[in-house]
């Protein structure tokens, strides 16, 4: 049996005296999807960021397919001990912004094949013809040459999602992917990453999307305050609430 | 080409100062100028993107050497630093016996010095600030993306600030045009020290400088329409698309 594709184990982080993650672990094996809930400020987009070192963790391990990444103490805290390690990890574990941050100088097209290129060392020829196989899955195949500031937020959101498939990543890290979008742009997106997880991708998902967590996750983690509160399968976690927490954040205040 | 020609020679007889002799010394001012200006900012350029990610580095004792090297230039006349490079330096012991001299007694070299390095360091700070206005988003996805500092730099970073440096830019390209006019000051023969030529052999001071304020407005209106070409093709990703 292959190895877990990601595993963390007890990530904690502080910013300045507050502690924002207090021991977290996870573990996504092949075409998990797993969905971090939670308040705002709960830590969960900062746990996410601590998978592919964008936050560097004070303690604990990321482990993927078994491989370690190895720290080394500094004047400034823990840093990884070797950025090529870093660098060769951050390649497997695409990730998918908020904000979209795709790169404002180049086409939606370049975006893609930016770092299949630079990064994976992919003929330019091979980049271009996967990116226009995932720019019809997303169905951007028109907007290939247009720039980002050109495209809706949902546009760029999907865009987002194919540069982050030419990477043929192991694990897709979303870090809430629908919150910046306008409310009729949000089905685009979510229907792209309901047909991602049905096709067995490893996906590790921040959101606030309720629905999408009940339908799609094999696994839904709640936070508060950098712990995990409650986790386990859709059916308990979001049908059968035990902490009180929980339940006054899964009912709408409306 | 007879007609021309006589036009031409009748247009010219009817006074001293439009001659071809006078026409020959604002050719080869307009020749000096150009050269002037095109090399050092050819060579500034080049010396300042290196310095503008040195002056953007956090490393303390990479970025200051670079800072203090902008804060003097830019902190300082031009006028004084191109008469310190031109006097000052004959007053290095050895340096007219060195393979130097050659170069330094000439008029033409130590201002091309002055102006590279004037312009170096304005344009080094013109980089850092469209280099630390990069969108810190597009950082963090390139640094999610697998790319190293030296890769994210050259594909990210120096595209992106160098597009958005194109407006301040071309407005330091106009600036070293006009400021290469005080290069007249230490005998060199360029636009403006052609007008002053004829202004001192015809003491008329209207015609010579009325007509090289022509020429350098001219001038000006071709880096002008040069620049808006490539702000166009280049800043093209920030306008909206008009279908």
């Amino acid at each position: 049996m292959a190895a877990t594709p990601l595993e963390v184990r007890n990530i904690k982080k502080r910013f300045g005296d507050t502690e924002v993650l207090k021991g977290l672990s996870l573990e996504a094996q092949k075409g998990d999807v797993i969905t971090l809930i939670g308040a705002s400020g709960s830590g969960k987009s900062t746990f996410l960021r601590c998978m592919n070192l964008l936050e560097q963790p004070d303690e604990g391990e990321i482990i993927l397919h078994g491989d370690s990444i190895r720290f080394k103490q500094t004047r400034h805290g823990r840093e990884p001990a070797d950025m090529k390690q870093v660098v060769q990890m951050r390649a497997k574990l695409s990730m998918v912004f908020q904000n979209f941050n795709l790169w404002a100088h180049m086409t939606l097209l370049e975006n893609i094949i930016e770092a299949p290129i630079h990064v994976l060392g992919k003929s330019k020829k091979e980049a271009t013809e996967h990116a226009y196989v995932l720019l019809e899955r997303v169905g951007l195949t028109a907007r290939a040459h247009a720039y980002p500031a050109q495209m809706s937020g949902g546009q760029q959101q999907r865009g987002a999602i194919a540069r982050a498939l030419a990477m043929d990543p192991e694990v897709m890290l979303f870090d809430e992917p629908t919150s910046a979008l306008d409310p009729e742009l949000v089905g685009d997106v979510l229907k792209v990453m309901r047909d991602l997880a049905n096709e067995g991708r490893t996906m590790v998902v921040v959101t606030h999307e309720m629905s999408f967590a009940r339908d799609v996750s094999s696994q839904v983690i709640y936070l508060h305050q950098g712990l995990v509160e409650e986790a386990g399968t859709p059916g308990e976690v979001l049908g059968n609430p035990q902490s009180p927490r929980l339940k006054q954040f899964l009912t709408p205040n409306y | 080409m007879p007609d021309i020609s006589a036009w031409f020679n009748d247009l010219l007889s009817g006074n001293l100062i439009f001659t071809p002799t006078t026409l020959g010394y604002y050719w080869t001012g307009l020749v000096t100028t150009t050269q002037l200006v095109f090399l050092s900012l050819v060579i500034g350029l080049v010396l300042a993107v290196p310095l503008a990610i040195m002056r953007s580095s956090r490393r303390k004792w990479i970025s200051l050497p670079v800072y203090v090297y902008t804060y003097v230039f830019r902190g300082t006349p031009l006028l004084v630093q191109l008469y310190i490079i031109y006097y000052g330096v004959v007053f290095f012991d050895g340096i007219q016996q060195s393979f130097l001299w050659p170069i330094f007694r000439e008029a033409f070299y130590p201002a091309l010095i002055a102006f590279t390095l004037n312009t170096a360091a304005y344009t080094t700070e013109i980089f850092r600030g469209a280099i630390k206005a990069t969108p810190k988003g597009e950082i963090e996805a390139a640094r999610a993306y697998g790319m190293s500092q030296g890769l994210m730099m050259r594909r990210i970073i120096i595209p992106s600030a160098f597009r958005r440096a194109l407006p301040a830019y071309g407005n330091e390209v106009i600036f070293m045009l006009h400021a290469s006019a005080i290069a007249s000051v230490v005998t060199l023969m360029d636009l403006t020290g052609a007008a002053r030529y004829v202004y001192s052999r015809f003491y008329t001071p209207f015609e010579p400088f009325l007509f090289v304020a022509l020429i350098y407005l001219c001038l000006t209106f071709a880096i002008l329409f040069f620049f808006r070409f490539l702000e166009k093709k280049l800043l093209a990703h920030l306008k909206p698309q008009t279908l």
